[in-house]
């Protein structure tokens, strides 16, 4: 009896010498690929450190980041990482705590991708996670580690009409195709496309139109990456060529700048991609709307 | 009597210079300006019934003011177009209702732009739309100042302004941003038409303390660029253009400073959410009356972005080769091009490939018959992820487009036949079924001119076929359209009317009639009044519900547009 209890005790001990706090986290099994864009995104990562029990605790957060066969690419630089002392309620830590960039260090083509480009490689990780002593970084919590995949995501390319393709007014009058490449790499749920339309004015550069004009067509698509759009006479372009005017190809095979003054109209268009939720799907892009790069396309009915 | 003197001096030297200007017009003013009005209704039924969108804003007043005015040695050229209702759909603006004044002059959908110019020296005042280059800035409307200045062979330019205002966001308002300031630069030297060399800066850096409601999401951000650009024109048509380009792009100010990433003082100071990558583009080719080639790389980093191109889609390389010639006396015309683009360039698990063909072939076989023949293929592919197929989308479009013209004492005609066959196929990720989208365009155009009279009529008739597995969508439409002048050619009058029957499935099909018109009267030499009306009636049959909905859209312009000058 005596041994058992002896046994039992040093177990014990054991245990606080190595693990006074207990940590738990929940990790997004696909996060964006921009790790610089975690940060901000509490869906991404949340740590939750249990409360210290009436003892006096300092720690800092041990992170690092492995391959699927175990091999380290970026942890945290202990020296430099932020000291926390243990409260006596449950504190919860995000990304930015967590992976505080600033204080990681990253290894050869992951560390030259990361500075690059703000994401690490498409494949499979696993973040690992611990709490240790600021001063001789023994364990103070056991490490727990989640795995996750990440893919850089690519929005649309807009296919057709293709940038500064100059379609025949008698048919684009009545309806245009619209077509696009898909998201990829393929979302588990299906994604929405907002395919938006605007027609650039006189005086107005294709840019400008974009982010002031009101869609002439603005609709939704889900499943398919083309669109038939009906026009109904609203892009109404242009007059039929007159005696005088000159035509020296057909508008099949002109181009923008064959195009005479006053005898096409010019538009914008682009896809915004969404998720189930209506959010913009992106992965770090400047604007974060998830508008893919518009493409301009002209109506004419005769080129000069 | 040396006043005296000195007065008369002067009296006789403002008198030569009266006589001088009534003699020879030193002032001289072109240009247009103009006032517009478009209004815009929507009756749909039955009521409460919301299956069709307001396409244009209810009224709108747009006014353009763009004269130049010109001396000898000055020229002050205005650019004022500005509108009366805020219609932006993207961007921090979307959606904002009243604005102030500072927002109302930043609102990309107004210009409030003075550029007055002194032999090589130009003074840019408001709001301007700089391309400096392909890869530092030219996408963005900025309002502030600078000038552009060209003594000699030598270019230095720069601005600096506001590019958006700070907006703040609420629920149901305007998407909100932070206020942006921008600068640019570029330093060159240039020999029209033989060289140009030039090293372009732009920076842009979000205000923190701008607003105090900022967007869900959004993090103040800045960026700085760096390109350098040469062009070359070699003789006997030969060109060469290059440019390269670094960026260093802070996605998040609020990150805090580190000595990881290399900082490029004092432009920008490097925070844990600095990206910093290149870009690269370059063109070589020969230009010639009858001989045109080209080839053109461009290539994009993944971390590669830039405050003055926003919508640029890096981490992508594209190549192509286009070409154009003429042959057999320049009776066949054919313009081709063939190449490559690749996304995700830096993933290489995820790297998608798109290849680009496309081919127009016109010829014309004699005096009555002209052919076009154009090819476009776009395919695009990429592996899935997880997914057991990859992505794989492949375009064909072929269109064949013959015309015949025949004439008499009275008229030409020209009979013109168009069609185009595409299809698209996309593959599921999942089971590796490809589905065909095929389209099929018929259109037949005939329009008689007649050598004695002014009008000029038009006919068409359109057939379009849509299919894919499970759904049919078909169209007919014929249309018409008639121009004449009238009132002593004072008056240019257009009228066309369109019906279209269009059927889903085995729904019942669908109704539209269109009706338009166009009355454009000249006042005198320099004031032209135009108007513009047109009517769309829709009714659908019982593909959707309530069955037999239906709506008429109308659309109304009129506008006064002036001619400054002879």
């Amino acid at each position: 009896m005596k041994k058992i209890f002896v046994l039992a005790f040093s177990l014990f001990l054991l245990q606080m010498s190595k693990g006074q706090l207990t940590i738990n986290f929940v990790m997004s099994a696909t996060p964006p690929s921009a790790i610089t864009s975690w940060n901000d995104k509490k869906e991404v990562l949340s740590l939750f450190v249990s409360p210290a029990q009436g003892i006096q605790l300092t720690y800092k957060i041990k992170t690092e980041i492995k391959l699927s066969d175990g091999t380290v690419i970026g942890r945290t630089d202990l020296a430099r990482a932020a000291t926390y002392t243990a409260a006596s309620t449950n504190t919860v830590y995000y990304a930015g705590d967590v992976i505080p960039l600033e204080n990681m260090i990253f290894t050869g083509k992951y560390k030259t991708g990361l500075e690059r480009t703000g994401k690490l490689l498409s494949d499979n990780y696993q973040l690992c996670v611990s709490l240790v002593r600021p001063t001789d970084y023994s364990p103070v919590a056991d490490e727990k580690c989640r795995s996750f995949y990440l893919a850089s995501l690519q929005l649309p390319i807009l296919i057709k009409p293709s940038n500064e393709e100059v379609l025949d007014a008698a048919v684009a009058n009545q309806v245009i195709i619209f077509r696009w490449s898909p998201v990829v790499p393929r979302q588990t749920l299906p994604v929405r496309y907002r395919l938006n339309v605007m027609e650039v004015l006189d005086h107005q550069s294709a840019m400008q139109a974009f982010r002031s004009n009101q869609p002439l067509l603005s609709t939704e698509i889900r499943g398919t990456t083309q669109y038939n759009w009906q026009v109904q006479g609203i892009i109404n372009c242009c007059s039929t060529p007159l005696p005088g005017d000159t035509i020296i190809v057909p508008i099949q095979s002109a181009s923008p700048a064959t195009l005479a003054a006053g005898s096409f109209k010019k538009y914008v268009w682009t896809i915004q991609t969404l998720d189930q939720q209506g959010r913009a799907l992106g992965d770090g892009n400047i604007n974060g709307d998830g508008v893919s790069e518009p493409a301009i396309f002209y109506v004419s009915k005769h080129s000069k | 009597m040396r006043k005296k003197n000195q007065s008369l001096v002067l009296l006789m030297l403002l008198s030569t210079l009266a006589a001088a200007q009534t003699t020879t017009p030193k002032i001289k003013v072109s240009g247009t300006m103009g006032v517009n009005y478009e209004g815009y209704g929507l009756n749909r039924n039955p009521a409460g019934w919301t299956g069709f969108s307001q396409r244009k804003p209810w009224n709108q007043v747009r006014f353009n003011f763009q004269p130049t005015i010109t001396t000898p040695k000055w020229s002050l050229p205005f650019n004022f177009n500005f509108a009366t209702t805020p219609t932006n759909a993207f961007g921090p603006f979307a959606n904002i209702g009243k604005q102030n004044i500072g927002q109302y002059i930043s609102n990309p959908m107004n210009n409030f732009a003075v550029n007055p110019t002194y032999k090589w020296a130009e003074i840019q005042l408001g709001t301007q739309y700089l391309n400096y280059s392909n890869l530092s800035t030219g996408d963005i409307g900025i309002f502030g100042a600078g000038v552009d200045l060209k003594p000699g062979k030598f270019r230095v330019k720069f601005f600096k302004g506001i590019s958006q205002q700070g907006i703040n966001f609420f629920s149901g308002g305007p998407n909100g941003s932070y206020k942006r300031k921008n600068w640019m630069a570029q330093l060159g030297v240039e020999r029209e038409g033989k060289y140009e060399l030039s090293f372009n800066f732009a920076k842009g850096k979000d205000d923190v303390n701008s607003i105090t409601s900022p967007p869900p999401g959004l993090k103040a951000q800045e960026g700085f660029t760096l390109s350098m650009v040469t062009k070359i024109n070699f003789t006997k048509g030969w060109y060469m253009n290059v440019e390269g380009a670094q960026s260093l792009y802070t996605k998040d100010l609020a990150q805090p400073l580190t000595n990881l990433i290399k900082s490029f003082k004092p432009f920008l100071e490097a925070r844990s959410s600095t990206v910093k990558d290149y870009a690269g583009e370059g063109m070589i080719g020969r230009k010639s009356k009858d001989f045109d080639i080209g080839l053109k790389v461009k290539y994009l980093g993944a971390g590669f972005q830039t405050v003055g191109y926003p919508f640029l889609q890096p981490d992508r390389i594209d190549y192509t080769v286009n070409t154009r010639f003429n042959a057999f006396k320049n009776k066949t015309n054919v313009t081709a091009s063939i190449g490559q683009r690749v996304n995700n360039v830096s993933n290489t698990s995820l790297r998608a490939k798109q290849f680009i063909g496309n081919l127009n072939w016109f010829s014309q076989i004699d005096d009555h018959w002209s052919v076009n023949i154009n090819y476009n293929n776009f395919g695009f592919q990429s592996n899935s992820g997880i997914n057991p197929y990859g992505i794989k989308n492949v375009s064909n479009d072929l269109g064949i487009n013959p015309t015949y013209t025949w004439s008499n004492e009275k008229m030409i005609h020209l009979l013109s036949l168009s069609y185009n066959y595409s299809k698209y196929d996309e593959r599921d990720v999942l089971t590796g079924l490809i589905t065909s989208n095929n389209t099929h365009t018929a259109l037949l155009t005939y329009v008689p001119t007649y050598l004695s009279k002014d009008m000029t009529p038009d006919f068409t008739v359109m057939y379009f076929l849509n299919k894919l597995p499970g759904f049919k969508t078909s169209l007919l439409t014929v249309s018409s359209g008639l121009s004449m002048p009238a009132a002593k050619k004072k008056l240019q009058l257009r009228g066309q009317l369109q019906y279209t029957f269009s059927k889903n499935n085995s729904f019942t099909g669908n109704n539209n009639f269109i009706a338009s018109c166009s009355i454009d009267c000249k006042m005198n030499k320099k004031l032209t009044w135009t108007n513009y009306l047109a009517t769309n009636y829709f009714k659908y049959g019982n593909e959707i519900i309530p069955n037999g909905a239906n709506y008429l859209e109308s659309n109304f312009r009129t506008g006064l547009q002036y001619r400054f000058g002879k």
